[in-house]
């Protein structure tokens, strides 16, 4: 039988960690989906990933059934891999914590391109390059 | 609880940058709306028709996050607009660069899916009934009434419905039943209609054991089910005829060692809540722990084990 998509939802929410609190419940609320029938998916399948933030793309149909395919870290997640930091700058425009290559810009945007949702692999960079210097993370 | 919603009108440029300003502050998870995404999504295998919404702006993306409404929530969302505005200095196009807040209430998205929650038919004979649903029940049918609010445990899931099918095969009557993680109740007023004189229903989460208890009262089984909150089965002085545990794979194997211990001889453990690909370790550590996997059971991603404790010496 075709399958109809009545939305695509986009979260970024903790592996392992889904319950019906925002952002879960307040993004889903509205699609009539199963809310725990979600968490416990998601956290089934994240919980090897614990400790980190996993985008989730999900798309649900008419009869209110859903799909969702987990993507990779969020672009300052790997950033921050990348740099060997724990947490971003709390005055990036001062406070420089720390720094990552072009290469590593170059590397992060081409895994993330699809997800970013850019055009170009230069369109990507420009995304992550900006998110770096955001946190206080200096391009070299 | 109250909520505060916090959405941010920006665009596709700036997503992952106002993210990572959300979870600096301490925000647990965002909600991103790229409509980018229905363009890329258009050559997608996982369905067949898109209904792109109408009036789609295709420059404005939005990022939301969600902050407790407490006393440092106005010092928390300046630091979010102040770091916001300062985006373009590092050569990201904010677009607007709107944030709104907008106070919320768990009754706002809590019941929509009840909409869609009706009288379900699971294994032979059991029904699950939403409590606000009429159902007339045929002879034979073991009737569940539920209002699982935010609970797990809706009979929806394939891995509720594989317990609730292995429970009526096994449960005998006058038999003693732990049921951990229990949830909205589900598997233990199963094993009450079943005929079990005991059932032991342990949650970690208090909620849970709140929403356990309105259910089994609903279902008129207050004697012969306790909820109770706990973790795992620590301080439990009862041994059972069959334990069940519909959680995850690693909680699952986390228990298989207390669940040898708090099992009658022949006593059966099922364990659900087992995505396929971690089955084998779940396998793997039942068997440590002496028991013989009798019976395994698959429905769509999902598998379901019925073990039971090898005699000794065996």
């Amino acid at each position: 039988m075709a399958k109809k998509v009545v939305s695509v939802v986009k979260l970024q929410i903790p592996a392992g960690k889904a319950t019906p609190a925002p952002p879960v419940g307040p993004a889903l609320g509205p699609t009539g989906i199963n809310i725990m029938n979600f968490c416990k998916e998601f956290n089934e399948k994240t919980a090897p990933q614990a400790g980190l933030i996993i985008p989730v793309e999900l798309s649900v149909y008419q009869d209110r059934s859903f799909t969702f395919i987990l993507k990779t870290p969020p672009a300052s997640v790997l950033l921050k891999k990348a740099a060997g930091l724990d947490k971003g700058s709390g005055e990036p425009d001062k406070s420089k914590v720390g720094q990552v290559s072009k290469k590593d810009i170059k590397e992060i945007a081409q895994l993330k391109m699809v997800d970013l949702n850019a055009d170009t692999i230069e369109a990507a960079m420009k995304m992550v390059e900006g998110t770096a210097r955001s946190m206080g993370i200096t391009v070299v | 609880m109250n909520w505060v919603e916090i959405k941010v009108k920006t665009t596709t440029e700036a997503i992952e940058a106002v993210s990572n300003i959300f979870y600096e502050a301490g925000v647990a998870g965002v909600v991103i709306e790229d409509p980018k995404i229905y363009l890329r999504s258009q050559d997608s295998d996982r369905w067949d028709y898109l209904d792109i919404p109408e009036g789609l702006d295709f420059e404005v993306a939005q990022v939301t996050g969600y902050l407790v409404e407490d006393s440092s929530l106005a010092e928390r969302t300046q630091v979010i607009r102040d770091r916001i505005r300062e985006l373009p200095s590092y050569g990201l196009d904010i677009g607007k660069g709107e944030v709104a807040l907008t106070t919320i209430s768990e009754a706002d998205w809590g019941s929509a899916w009840k909409k869609y929650y009706k009288p379900t038919h699971i294994g032979k004979n059991i029904v699950i009934k939403p409590s606000w649903e009429v159902y007339t029940p045929k002879a034979g049918e073991v009737v569940i009434e539920l209002d699982p609010g935010m609970a797990f445990g809706t009979g929806t899931h394939e891995t509720t419905m594989l317990c609730l099918e292995i429970l009526e095969k096994y449960t005998k009557k006058d038999m003693t039943v732990i049921d951990v993680g229990c949830g909205s109740g589900i598997l233990s007023i199963a094993c009450g209609k079943l005929g079990a004189k005991q059932v032991l229903a342990i949650d970690k989460d208090e909620n849970a054991v709140c929403i356990a208890r309105e259910n089994i009262r609903r279902n008129n089984l207050d004697t012969q089910i306790q909820a109770v909150k706990g973790d795992k089965l620590i301080d439990i002085n009862t041994k059972a005829d069959i334990i069940v545990a519909n959680i995850i794979a690693d909680v699952v194997i986390d228990l298989a060692k207390d669940a040898a211990l708090y099992l009658q001889d022949n006593g059966i453990f099922i364990a659900s809540g087992i995505i396929k690909d971690r089955k084998l370790s779940v396998i793997e550590a039942l068997g440590k722990n002496g028991f013989d996997v009798i019976g395994q059971f698959e429905k769509g991603e999902w598998v379901a084990l019925v073990s039971t404790q090898a005699p000794i010496g065996s």
